[in-house]
Order: structure tokens, then sequence, then C-alpha cells
């Protein structure tokens, strides 16, 4: 697991795709990142970052059902996997780590 | 429901770049937005962002993510349609030997074209430093140009004066080395027995630090250490020593009345046929009589030089620092100068400028022994496209008019499963496979036409291993564009057809493809151009070649006296009179400075203070009788009468430009004297032309006192010229015999004035002569099949009484009216064409009706007897016969 690395664009798609669930498909991870994080990011960066998530075995995806919107075009839905989520809290954890090793600053009296 | 009526094109890109997979989830997230963008901000918004969108799509990451079999062409089947072809073209003999001897032609004029430009290109490529290496030139002010109002009034010449490279050495920090170099000095060379008149080259020791010549054998440092020096190429080395070593052997060299013993310190790689610097003997300047002399004129421009700069010299300032320094020598004679000349204020009169070695082939502004002319490159390159365009009009008109019989194929295979573009692909691999023979019998005739094409473009191009793999790309190049260019129209036409239609019979046996006709016409536009400018070109020629000169040139020889600018030559041409006058076969034996076509000397005097100048030839009594000039006023010169030696004899143009009414009280002061009138004019020539016929009668005048004879004109009865040649060598053997007996005819010197026109005419005419009989087999191959198509509505005709004439003419009649468009097409751009070829004539032919309508008949008849074999033969059939299936 180690030798994975996750760049910051990645782990954003990739914790996206995990709090949307079902619904995470490119579009829906595109305003989630913006609602959330308040960040424009482009269409077509978010699949290119979903492909490589795919390839890395991080998501995985599948095509969703039919509907009326989007022209009839069916949703590609992306799920993340165990190893995803692994990646994710090892992360998380490694950087909490670091974290910790900053002299932290007291905040006096504002 | 939502209307979706974004961009189609935007998601056309996107299905072609995108990976089949992903493609309907990144199209419908597109899609969402799209419908987004369009409720939010307005249709042409969201139109913009979509595609803007598909773009920012278009991405490696995205791209590298298709499966790249790369399918252009189901591989599967390329093994059938490869057998299709074969059998194809196996089957049409005639259509298939019409496309390849087109194509093939075509691709060997093209490869052709490539070796010629290729070899322009090449031209003092093979200098070390060759972006070092500047020839200096000279401009001058023309005030005759300035006169007409020429925008650019200048004459530019690669003369300079001797002292220049001197001073330039000295003075210009950026000149690294300098030499001057001359190759018109000859003389008669000799060791032991053997005397040649041998031309030889002048060169400061500089010149092997400018170029990068290979010295072979020798003294490799320092080859022209003193003026006695010499060094010879091997082949000259041979000439003159055989098998012997020549290293340090001497050869004695008479030039100009002087005599000199040279040693031969080094042989020398000879300069390859694609070099500006031809040479086959290297002297130093120090040996030549005159140098001392003229060494020291400022105003003597006789000097080439060539400068190798040093490295990162830049060339604006070193031109600055050249006008300083010219002017710093020449700026008093320049003053002196514009004040003669009355040159406008502003206007340099003389300026020099370097151009890069590289440039100088094809800089024809500035004249040199092999300067070439870019425009040659165009015209052949032209022809090539020409004849191309011609044998690529016949494949395609070929194709289609023969696609009946293709027809039930296509059917079948797009009801097995084939797609339009697979049918599209196997037509277009047949064309590729029919040019690809092409080829190979292009790069044939390549080996073929290579001798006489060097003949007729006076080069010396070799196939070679490295150059060899060069033709082969580009005659494969040219194949394959050919292949799918030719190859493409037709595919489209073909793999167009309904299955279901051909396949139930529903099309007639005649199939009309109407891009024929226009391809035709085109076709029958380009030969009769090429036959209209080649008609025209040869009528120029003729008229050159047999207009009265004005004077008789026939059976006339011209032999050098091998002395040069010297007294002397008079006193040769006098004793060579005295042997041969008795020899019954010699008419007459005359004197003169330059024989005809052997250079000219022209001279400028001022009279009245007018700028006047004259064409020179200082001459004998004989020389009028010998050459049949016509004396219209006054006599010849007379032996008899002492002051007949400084007399002249002008001819028409100079009383002319003199505005004499009575030029025999006249006189002519061309040496300037301000104690006498000058020399008294005894008589008036009927103009002739002693020049070539581009250029126009100037004034001129003989004299016996005006230079030196250095020809003598020898006029000998006809028939059995090479004996009576013989005793006239002899004669001279017995009198000189160190000195080589050399001689021309004059009527050749006077034609080889023409050769290079004579050379692309010819180059003309035979192009034409391919065009014509691509054109007429690409014809040829129509009305057979036009007549094929036909047979059952002839058969008909005939039956119901049709006369055989009327089927002919119904056959012919369609042909006919394509050529005469065509004609009347040809007619405007030939003659725009031909008018300025001829304009480099003073002298041509008028362009009248009669040219046009002897080439139109002359196309039109063969277009007629093209066509006819194939309507004959169908006027002929028994109608019986084509229509007993029915």
């Amino acid at each position: 697991m180690s030798k994975e690395y996750l760049g910051e664009f990645e782990e954003l798609v990739l914790t996206m795709a995990g709090i949307l669930q079902d619904e995470a498909y490119g579009n829906a991870i595109v305003n989630e990142i913006k609602a959330r994080v308040g960040r424009d990011v482009n269409l077509s960066a978010v699949h290119v970052t979903l492909y490589r998530l795919e390839d890395k075995g991080f998501v995985k995806s599948k095509m969703g059902g039919a509907t009326n919107v989007r022209g009839g075009r069916r949703k590609r839905i992306f799920t993340i996997t165990n190893a995803g989520l692994a990646m994710l809290r090892a992360m998380k954890e490694s950087r909490m780590d670091l974290w910790k090793l900053i002299p932290q600053l007291k905040m006096v009296g504002i | 429901m939502k209307e979706h009526t974004p961009p189609r094109f935007a998601l056309r890109l996107l299905e072609w770049f995108c990976p089949p997979g992903l493609y309907e989830g990144i199209e419908g997230d597109l899609l969402e937005e799209y419908d987004l963008d369009r409720s939010e901000r307005g249709a042409t918004t969201a139109n913009i962002r979509l595609v803007f969108n598909v773009l920012r799509f278009f991405r490696p990451a995205i791209i590298l993510r298709n499966r790249f079999t790369l399918k252009i062409i189901n591989t599967v089947m390329l093994g059938n349609y490869l057998k299709v072809a074969s059998r194809n073209i196996a089957k049409r003999k005639l259509y298939s030997f019409i496309n390849a001897f087109g194509l093939s032609v075509a691709i060997a004029f093209c490869t052709l074209i490539y070796l010629f430009v290729q070899d322009e290109k090449s031209f003092d490529q093979f200098h070390e430093d060759k972006q070092r290496i500047y020839r200096l030139h000279t401009t001058n002010f023309n005030s005759e140009k300035h006169a007409q109002a020429d925008p650019h009034p200048f004459n530019s010449h690669a003369y300079l004066p001797a002292k220049m490279s001197e001073v330039m050495l000295d003075e210009m920090a950026e000149v690294e080395s300098i030499t001057r170099f001359t190759d018109y000095n000859s003389g008669i060379m000799s060791y032991g027995t053997n005397n040649f008149n041998q031309r030889f080259a002048c060169i400061d020791s500089g010149f092997f630090r400018v170029f990068s010549f290979k010295i072979l054998a020798g003294d490799h440092k320092n080859p022209l250490r003193t003026s006695s020096d010499v060094i010879l190429t091997p082949e000259v080395a041979k000439k003159f020593f055989g098998d012997e070593d020549p290293i340090g052997k001497t050869i004695s060299l008479a030039s100009n009345g002087t005599k000199k013993e040279l040693r031969v310190t080094a042989l020398i790689e000879p300069p390859p046929a694609n070099s500006s610097i031809d040479f086959s003997m290297l002297v130093s300047f120090e040996a030549h009589p005159w140098f001392a002399q003229s060494r020291e004129q400022w105003g003597n421009f006789s000097y080439p030089t060539f400068v190798k700069v040093r490295p990162n010299t830049n060339m604006d300032l070193f031109k600055v620092h050249l006008d300083t320094l010219t002017n710093k020598y020449l700026g008093e004679r320049f003053k002196k100068w514009r004040e003669r000349e009355a040159i406008p204020a502003g206007i340099k009169p003389t300026e020099f400028d370097a151009m890069p070695i590289t440039d100088i082939h094809l800089a024809k502004d500035i004249s040199w022994t092999k300067v070439s002319d870019k425009k040659y490159s165009w015209i052949l390159g032209g022809i090539a496209i020409l004849i191309l365009a011609i044998a690529c009009i016949n494949y395609i008109s070929l194709a289609l008019t023969t696609s009946a019989s293709r027809r039930v194929e296509v059917g079948i295979r797009k009801v097995v499963g084939a797609q339009k573009k697979e049918v599209a692909w196997q037509f277009t691999i047949e064309s590729v496979v029919l040019a690809l023979i092409s080829m190979s019998i292009g790069l044939v005739f390549v080996v073929l036409f290579l001798p006489y094409f060097n003949e007729f473009t006076q080069k010396s191009i070799s196939i070679t291993l490295t150059n060899s793999f060069f033709i082969v790309a580009v005659a494969l190049t040219i194949a394959l564009v050919i292949g799918f260019i030719a190859g493409a129209y037709p595919a489209f036409f073909l793999s167009g057809f309904l299955p279901a239609l051909v396949l139930k019979g529903r099309f007639t046996s005649r199939l009309q493809a109407g891009f024929t006709k226009p391809l035709v016409v085109f076709q029958f536009f380009l030969s009769a151009s090429m036959i209209i400018c080649s008609v025209i070109m040869y009528r120029q020629m003729i008229y050159i070649t047999t207009k009265d000169l004005g004077y008789n040139q026939e059976q006339v020889i011209a032999v050098p006296t091998q002395l040069g600018w010297v007294p002397e030559g008079k006193d040769v041409v006098e004793q060579y009179r005295n042997a041969v006058k008795t020899n019954p076969s010699v008419v007459n034996v005359a004197g003169t400075s330059n024989a005809f076509a052997h250079g000219l000397s022209s001279f400028g005097y001022r009279i009245k203070g007018e700028n006047k100048e004259a064409f020179i030839y200082a001459v004998d009594s004989e020389y009028i009788p010998l050459l049949g000039i016509e004396l219209i006023q006054g006599r010849n010169f007379d032996p008899a009468i002492h002051s007949d030696s400084t007399a002249v004899i002008v001819n028409e143009a100079l009383v002319k430009d003199m505005k004499w009414t009575d030029p025999l009280n006249e006189h002519l002061n061309w040496k300037e004297d301000s104690t006498s009138l000058g020399s008294p004019v005894i008589g008036v020539m009927k103009d002739f032309h002693f020049m070539s016929l581009e250029r126009s009668i100037e004034p001129m005048f003989i004299s016996q006192e005006v230079g030196y004879l250095m020809n003598i004109l020898v006029k000998i009865t006809p028939e059995q010229i090479p004996e009576k040649i013989e005793q006239l060598r002899k004669a001279w053997v017995s009198l000189y015999p160190d000195k080589p007996f050399e001689y021309t005819f004059v009527d050749e010197d006077v034609a080889k004035q023409y050769d290079m026109y004579k050379r692309w005419s010819k180059i003309m005419g035979l192009s034409t002569i391919f065009a014509i009989l691509i054109a007429c087999l690409g014809l040829f191959g129509l009305a057979g099949i036009n007549a094929i198509n036909r047979t059952k509505e002839i058969g008909i005709r005939k039956v119901m009484g049709a006369p055989l004439t009327s089927i002919f003419m119904l056959l012919n009649r369609q042909f006919m009216f394509f050529a005469l468009i065509a004609f009347v097409l040809a007619i405007p751009a030939s003659w725009y064409a031909m008018n300025q070829w001829l304009s480099s004539f003073k002298f041509a032919i008028t362009i009248g009706w009669q040219l046009f309508a002897v080439s139109l008949l002359a196309g039109l008849s063969l277009a007629l007897l093209t066509v006819s074999y194939h309507a004959i033969k169908a006027a002929l059939i028994n109608p019986a016969e084509t229509l007993k299936h029915e």
C-alpha cells in the first residue's frame, strides 16, 4: 500500500466518491467539490482522475440505469473500493502523524 | 422531455477521439451540464461551453485510453483486395497499360525534376566554412535604366579592382582570408612536344584558406609559394605528362606575348560539377603578364574576389565597414564620376556588397560561369506537374468510365457485409497498387532518361548510392500521393453504388460519370497549350537559325592567332595568308580582333558632351569582302592608301546614333583627341547582326587601329571540308610548330549562341510529345469505352438504316467538341506565356493566327485520329452481332 501514492486532486476526488456513494458520477463530483470546497474544477479533469483511480483499483465503476434527463445517456457511477478506503485512511493517518510533529502555536487572546 | 440541440460536430469529435467504453458516461455528463447551462445562461453560452468542454477532454489521459489497433483497413480483406486488383489489372491490359505508362512517365519526370532541383541547391555546399565565405560584387548606377524610370537603375557584376582585396585584408578586422579568382585566362602551354591552348585560373595564396579544395599530392601547406608555381588537376597533369610524376616538372606558358616557366608544385582535387569555382590549372596572379600593371589601377574592375570572414561576423556591420573603405579609396573617383554622369544625389554611383557563396549559383543577375536561374526549376517543375495531371486524369476518367463492369462486384461485396468505407479502401488500394507498379517502371525510365536529361539541362547528375535512396523515396512518395489522389474520386464514386439497385439490374449499360467531361477538357487544354507553345518555340528557333544575318557565315573558319592581344597578331595573319593563299580551296583570309560569338569589345567615348558607346572590331582590309558585308556608302579599307590605317567604317546604327546626314564627310573622334577631328569615316556598312538576335543591332565601327588582330578568318570553298581543314592545319604547323592549330566554324559559333534556347525548346518539345502521347492514350481508352457503351445503340441505328458516316460522326462529335473548347481556352494562356518567352529576343516572330491555326489543326487531327479507331471499329460491327442477345 505504501508504494501507491495519491495526489492532492486524486485524494479530493476519491473522498468525494466516498461521500456521494451511489450518486458518484462525473458531474455530481464536480458539483460536490464546488459546494463543499468552493473549488471550480473542470469535468474532464475529474473524469481523467476517476479513470486513473480506477486503474489503481481505488474505485470501481458501473453504468447506472437509463434516465430521461441527459439525453437518455446512462451515468457511469463510481464506487469507492475497500482499497480506496484504506488508502484514504492511511493518508489521513500519516498526515495526522506529521501534523502532530509541528510545534503548535498557542492561540493567546485574540 | 428537454430539447437537446447541442452542436453536433462537438459530440462527433468527442466520439472520434474518445474510447468507446467511456463515451456514454462522458457524453451524458456533458449533456447534463449543457442542459443546466442552457436553462441558466442561454443557448449560446451553453454551446460555447460544450465545445470548450469537449476540447478539454482532448487530452492524452483520455486519448491514450483508446486501444490502438489503428484499424484503417480490414487487414483480413487485404489479401483479397490485392488479388482482385491484380486480376483486374491483368484482365484489362490496354487500360492498365495506358494508366501504367502515363503514371510511370509522370513519376520519372517528377523524379528527374527532383534531381535537377537538388543539384541546383547543392551548389557550393561542399566548402567547410560555406556560411563564412562571401563573393564580393559591384553594383553600378546605370543612367540608361534611370532614364527609362527603372525602379532599380543598377547593374551588378562580380568584378572588383585588384587593389580592393589587398586593402580589405589589411584594413578590415572581419576579413580572415581573401582571394581574387579569375578563370578566363588562357595561354599556350608546352611540355616537350605537347602544346595546348590551356585555360588557367589565377588565384592568391588565400585561395586555399578560403575554399576547401583538397591538395592530392605535392606541397600541402603552401602550394603557391612563388609566382612561377603552378597547380594542376590530375586530368590536366595526365594531358601534359602522361604517366610521369608531374611534381617538380616545368611547363612553359606563352600568353599575350610573354613566356614563362612554371613549376608544378601540387596536384589538386578537381572541383565537382556543382562548384561555382571551376578550374583545371591554378597559377598565382603574379605570373599573369598584365597583373603588375593592373593591380595598381583602381579604375580597372576585373577581379572577382572571395572573402572568408571571421566567425560570428555581423554582416550588416561588415557592409558599413566595406562602404567606409570603398569611400576612402574610391571616393574621389566616385565624385568625378557623379559630376560627369550627372548622377542624382542620394544614389551611390558604385558600391560593393557581399553575397554568400551558396547563393551565387542562383543569383542570375550577376553573371558567372555556371550561374543559373530559378525560373528553370519552376518551368521544369511545371512541366512535370502538367504531365502528372494528365496521367492522373487518365486514371480517373478511365476508372470512372470502366466502373460499369465493377458495379456487380460492389453490389455483392456490400450485400455480403462490406461497408462503403471498405469498398472505397479497396479501390484506393487498387490504384495504389497500379501506382507502385508504375513507380518501378518509372524508376527504369529515370535511369534511361538521365543521360538525355543531363544533356538537355547541361548537368552531370549521376545516380549514386546515396542519392538512389532519395530517388526511390521521392518516387515512392509521388506514387503513393498519386495513388491516393487519383484513386480517391473513383473510390468514392464506385463505393456509392446502392447494392439493391445494382443487383436488380436497374442500371442501364451506359454509365455517365459527369465528372469525366471537365477532366477530359482540362486534359485537352493542357496538351493544347503545350502543342501551341512548342510550335511557337520551334518556329522561333527556325527563324533565328535561318535569318539573314547581313553577312555570309558559311564555310568561314576562325583560327585564333594564339598570341592574344598583341600587335604581332597582324604579322601572324599576314604570314598565314601568304602560306595558304596559293591553296585553291582557300577563298580569302582576313584578320579580326574578335570572331563572331568569341567575345565583344565595346568602347565608350565622349563626343560634344554626350556619352556614346560603340562596339569595335579591329580588322584588316579583307574583312568586309570575306564576310560579304554590304557597303551602302563609301569604300572598304585600301592597303594602298596610307591614311586608311586610321580611318573607320561604321554601321548604319552608328550613323543614326550620331545623327549624321552625310557620314562620309564626318569624323569619328573615338580617341577623344582634342587636337584633331578624329578618324575619318570612309564607309558605311549595312547593319548586320554581329551580336546574337537577342539584342538589337547597336552602333559599331571597324578600324585597323582600334585594337590587335587575335583571330584569322579563312573562307574556304564548299565540300570536302575535312580534307581542306587538314591542309590548313598542315600549313599552320609548318609555320608555327610550337602553337596548336585550333579552329571553329563561324556558322556553328553563331548557332551556339542559341544553345540554351535550343535546349529548352527541345525539352519543351520532348515533354509535349510525352504529354500528347499520354493524353492520346487516355483519349483512346475513353473513346473505346464510349464505343462499347453504345454498341447496342449503334446496332439499332444501323438496322434503322443509318449510314456509316453518321455513326462515325455520332461517336466523334463529342470528343471534337471537347477538343475545340480546350483549344479556345488554351489560346490565350499559351499566347501569354509565349509572349513572355519571345520578349527575350529583339528579333522574334510575330504570333499570328496562323500559328494557332496550325496547332489547332494538328491537335484536332491527332484527337480525331485517336478516337477514330474505335469509331470505325464500332461502326463496322455487324448489328446482328450486337443485338442478337436482346
